[in-house]
């Protein structure tokens, strides 16, 4: 891998730039994933509320990401929208200990799946079941039937549990978005 | 060589800008870009500086047209380019007002005032707080916070700047910030110390108490930051005015220190604070005025403009104080900044004596076309004074005037010339032929309308009665053939008069009148039908009514006159009497010497003060049949000012009544008064027929309690009486704090001073422009005459001040101001005395050992006659 990258840098095909949306429900842990999957030198200590957007830009090993990173709150939700066109997968995280809120966050889902901006188009969808580690949080095979999950047919998804804050089970989902992509565009 | 293009480019002007023929919809078209990725920021940049151009240039921006360009220019997030990153700080400010949901950038925004790029943050500040409101204004708080105190002076300046214009919005949230901004007051850099020092001061304003106390600090402490030292002055300077603080108090010793600080501008600041505070002694004045002086021959030229400035400032109230730099002045005259040179001469011309005045104006006007306009009306402002001064001086500046009249020049200065030579043909009888040749000839050539129908008004006024009034009439002739309709029409006013006073000129007035009515414009034909009926009865009286001194009734008030007979419909003709008469616009007594009105616009015609009382008075049902509102007087006082409770009286004429309107205040907070009324003892045969309490009169609320007194039939000459008045009411104790009342009072009485009403009580002002033709008018039926003897008087000003103020009349053809070194004088007075009766008076004054004085008095009533004779008597 690491021969290959050197030689891309060569020819000069610098890493691929993808554009990425990271949506959810308000306090459900987007902004501290994006935190975690900086480099620890960039990672913020304290995370509050996101008020309209930020963008945040971290690598992997054969990508480089630019991250729209979306406020969740109830009145910024509608302001999304505006930066569909923009992404060119999703990130979708949810909040598995709030099980109260899962029809909200089912609402939201099927709404930015049905908007023009998406239906029609391939992209990819990762899904984070968040905050794993309380005890009272689902399990990724319940959140994705509550989510009904099994009814997105067009889209290649993905979901898997994860705790932020210790930044486990984050891998494996970025993992498996970076060889959505490269595959898309091959 | 990129750079030399450039400067040439803006040096050819407007021809060659790059942005001139923008279209909105074809920015808003390439603003498509923005959502391109990669980004191309040198094609983002030159976008979104068209988008400011096009804001800037006043293009108006749809809300959804913005809200789209804002939210594809927030993908300009993703790249790190400086410049276009400080460009979108730019338009988020732009456009924070045009487009919805601009709170979408405040994350982003907020990361990058916290970040490490210190290029960012300063702008990132300034920016969230255009987008910030009062609710999100909570979120950001802790970062505003740390970066007033930031270690990076931008930084902490722009958060400074930012909260105080949040004060605005939010004072109780920034108030929150004091201490940050405390500690930010001590900073070592002089920016953030004097931005900390404004946001203190606007947070404390309001209480007077803890801006004595940080002034106190600060002045104690000392500050490094010249432009704090300047705020402090200016603080300083307001508390004095505000407290009314004498020159001992320690605020005026802080300013007067200022003045050896050893930055100039901390010394010009507390010079010109000085010079600016109200009543301030030639002690006090003359330290401020010697650090001036050295300004004047400082080799900054900024210095030596604010210093001439403030002295000519000064030279208006205290010549004398300025007189000590005239040498300094004097050198200053023949500075090569045009600006300086002006303020020099004006400032000389005020302080200099009469032999100087030549040279001064041969001087100036060597420069006068070079200087801006607004610097030619200090000049005329300047000369204006000087010939109020100096009225032997007239010839040299009426030729001065008209040479500047001839020049190119904004209607300002144009007026404020015109406004000059009035008011110098006014005061002075020797300058009016050469005065109104001079606008005669300016009105040729005037393209302002207002000037030219002043003009001709003042022609129509003045020129029938110089020697030789045929050679005006070809000036306003010319105007009904050349100019507008306004023009037009004043002109044919002006004719009117020439024909109705000169009887040889009335055949060729009248030749010209025919050829007027052939006019385009309805209100020229109209006027001049009018006119030339009027004139062709040959009639004196006629002619005074209608062609020289117009109706005296209140615009207003004939306006609602006539709509009220309109709408009930009878057989009755319409009686110009129960229209309320115009109250004589404070304007024509022009008895100070003022200069030339600086810029007062033409005021727009607001109901005068006895209209609003008319209105007043007919709400309440009792005076409903007293008929129109004859003369309401101004406001008398029947307390001291600082007792319990504050009376005064306005006395209203009707025809056959009077109404006292008792304006009361009650000045105790554990009081409440309930039916107050004021009881009043005639000594006279008046009678007093009803009294209106005032329902209740909580604390310092006024309120109003009204008397209807009938006038005597019998005795129509008994018109002064004195009246004793007691106020009468039932008090209530209360709470002070509540302002609950007991249940029950007491009844309590409170003694007034005595109420006089005079004989000016029923006569109203009423300016007759033309007392000779008025004279004539009303004839002699009623005329008597009687001589007195003022022995108590001594000079012939006193006299004339006397007995304008007894009768009450209005003064006419400036006859109220004596010429100096006579000792004969006479007064022409007119009004119109109660019932709608015009009276003239004309008192023939003769300065012995008293005064003698021989008062005519005519009328078209004889009880007016008697009732003047009888109160001089």
């Amino acid at each position: 891998m690491g021969l290959f990258d050197k030689l891309a840098g060569w020819l000069g095909l610098k890493k691929k730039e993808v554009n990425v949306l990271c949506l959810g429900l308000d306090n459900s842990g987007k902004t501290t994933i994006i935190n975690q999957l900086k480099p620890s030198n960039a990672q913020t200590q304290d995370i509050v509320p996101t008020i309209g957007f930020s963008i945040e830009k971290f690598k992997t090993s054969s990508l480089s990401f630019t991250v729209f990173d979306m406020s969740g709150q109830g009145r910024y939700r509608n302001l999304w929208e505006h930066y569909y066109k923009e992404g060119q997968a999703i990130i979708f995280v949810i909040d598995s200990s709030d099980k109260l809120r899962m029809v909200v966050a089912k609402e939201e889902l099927d709404t930015l799946l049905n908007h023009p901006d998406i239906k029609h188009r391939r992209m990819p969808i990762l899904f984070f079941a968040n905050k794993m580690d309380l005890r009272e949080a689902l399990s990724s095979v319940k959140v994705s039937q509550l989510l009904c999950l099994e009814n997105i047919k067009d889209k290649p998804w993905h979901i898997c549990a994860s705790d932020a804050v210790k930044g486990e089970g984050l891998q494996e989902g970025v993992d498996w978005l970076q060889d959505q992509i490269r595959t898309m565009r091959t | 060589m990129i750079k030399k293009f450039d400067k040439k480019d803006e040096e050819s002007g407007s021809g060659s800008n790059p942005f001139q023929h923008l279209e909105k919809s074809a920015v808003l078209q390439e603003a498509r870009i923005f959502n391109e990725t990669p980004i191309n920021p040198r094609r983002c940049l030159h976008i979104l500086t068209k988008i400011i151009y096009l804001l800037n240039q006043g293009e108006h921006f749809g809300t959804t047209e913005a809200t789209e360009a804002f939210f594809a220019m927030t993908r300009l997030f993703q790249s790190n380019d400086q410049t276009l990153r400080r460009m979108c700080y730019l338009t988020i400010k732009e456009m924070a007002n045009i487009s919805e949901d601009v709170i979408i950038v405040t994350s982003s925004l907020t990361k990058d005032m916290t970040g490490k790029e210190d290029v960012y943050r300063g702008p990132a500040i300034r920016a969230l707080c255009r987008i910030t409101d009062t609710t999100m204004l909570q979120a950001i708080e802790r970062y505003m916070k740390q970066a007033i105190v930031d270690k990076v002076p931008s930084v902490s300046s722009s958060a400074l700047v930012s909260s105080l214009h949040m004060v605005k919005m939010s004072y109780d949230v920034v108030k929150r910030w004091v201490n940050e901004a405390q500690e930010a007051a001590s900073s070592d850099n002089i920016m953030v110390q004097y931005h900390a020092l404004g946001l203190l001061y606007h947070l404390r304003k309001n209480d007077r108490l803890a801006v004595s106390k940080m002034l106190n600090k600060f002045t104690k402490s000392g500050l490094k930051s010249p432009f704090a030292y300047c705020m402090l002055i200016r603080i300083a300077s307001r508390l004095l005015e505000e407290t009314e603080g004498g020159h001992d108090s320690p605020l005026f010793d802080f300013i007067e220190s200022c003045l050896r600080n050893k930055h100039e501008m901390v010394v010009y600041e507390a010079a010109s604070a000085i010079v600016h505070m109200p009543n301030c002694t030639a002690r006090e004045l003359a330290p401020a005025v010697s650090v001036l002086q050295l300004f004047c021959s400082s080799p900054k030229a900024a210095l030596r403009y604010a210093a001439v400035r403030t002295l000519n400032k000064v030279a208006m109230k205290h010549p004398s104080a300025v007189t000590a730099c005239n040498l300094d002045l004097e050198n200053l005259i023949t500075d090569s900044n045009r600006s300086i040179a002006t303020l020099a001469i004006t400032t000389l011309l005020k302080t200099g004596s009469e032999s100087s005045v030549d040279r001064l104006m041969k001087q100036i006007s060597s420069f006068v076309s070079e200087i801006s306009d607004e610097f030619k009306v200090v000049v005329v402002q300047a000369i204006s004074a000087l010939c109020q001064k100096y009225p032997r001086k007239h010839s040299v500046m009426m030729n001065f005037l008209s040479n500047m009249l001839r020049d190119d020049g904004g209607f300002e200065y144009k007026r404020a010339i015109v406004d000059c030579i009035i008011s110098i043909i006014e005061e002075n009888p020797d300058s009016k032929e050469t005065g109104l040749a001079h606008l005669c000839e300016f009105i040729e050539d005037c393209e302002h309308t207002v000037l030219a129908t002043k003009i001709l008004h003042l022609l129509g006024k003045e020129g029938p009665r110089t020697p030789c009034p045929s050679k005006y009439i070809r000036f306003i002739f010319n105007r009904v053939v050349l100019e507008s309709e306004a023009v037009r029409a004043a002109a044919v006013s002006a004719l009117a008069k020439f024909g109705a006073q000169n009887d040889d000129l009335l055949p060729s007035v009248l030749v010209l009148m025919q050829r007027c009515m052939m006019d385009s414009d309805d209100e020229v034909r109209d006027r001049a039908t009018f006119y030339m009926n009027v004139l062709q009865q040959k009639q004196k009286a006629l002619n005074a009514a209608y062609i020289f001194n117009g109706l005296t009734v209140s615009v207003p008030g004939l306006e609602k006159s006539l709509h009220q007979y309109t709408l009930e419909p009878s057989e009755k003709p319409f009686d110009m009497k129960t229209v309320p008469l115009a109250t004589t616009p404070i304007t024509e007594q022009k008895t100070e010497i003022a200069p030339v009105a600086t810029s007062k616009l033409p005021e727009k015609l607001t109901p005068s003060r006895q209209d609003i009382y008319q209105e007043q008075l007919a709400a309440i049902p009792e005076f409903q049949g007293l008929g129109p509102l004859f003369k309401s007087s101004e406001p008398v006082q029947l307390t001291e000012a600082e007792t319990e409770y504050v009376v005064r009286c306005i006395k209203h004429t009707f025809a056959g009544h009077m109404v006292f309107q008792f304006d009361c205040t009650n000045t105790l907070n554990d009081q409440l008064l309930q039916k107050v009324l004021v009881q009043m003892e005639p000594s006279e045969a008046y009678e007093v027929v009803q009294y209106i309490p005032a329902a209740n009169l909580p604390y310092s609320q006024p309120g109003s309690c009204y008397s209807l007194v009938r006038l005597p039939e019998d005795d129509p000459t008994a018109v002064s009486c004195t009246f004793s008045c007691t106020m009468k009411y039932l008090v209530r104790d209360c709470d002070p704090n509540t302002g609950e009342p007991d249940d029950d009072g007491y009844d309590d009485e409170y003694v007034l001073e005595d109420l006089e009403v005079t004989v000016a009580d029923h006569i109203q002002k009423v300016l007759k422009p033309n007392f000779g033709a008025a004279w004539d008018e009303v004839g002699d039926d009623f005329e008597k005459e009687e001589t007195f003897a003022l022995s108590s008087v001594r000079t012939l000003d006193e006299a004339v001040g006397n007995i304008i103020s007894f009768l009450g009349m209005q003064p006419c053809e400036r006859s109220d101001k004596v010429p100096e070194n006579k000792n004969s004088h006479v007064l022409f007075l007119a009004g119109v005395f109660r019932g709608g009766h015009d009276l003239l008076v004309r008192s023939r004054l003769a300065l012995a050992d008293g005064v003698t004085m021989q008062v005519t008095v005519r009328s078209q009533e004889e009880t007016a006659v008697d009732v003047i004779l009888a109160s001089v008597g």
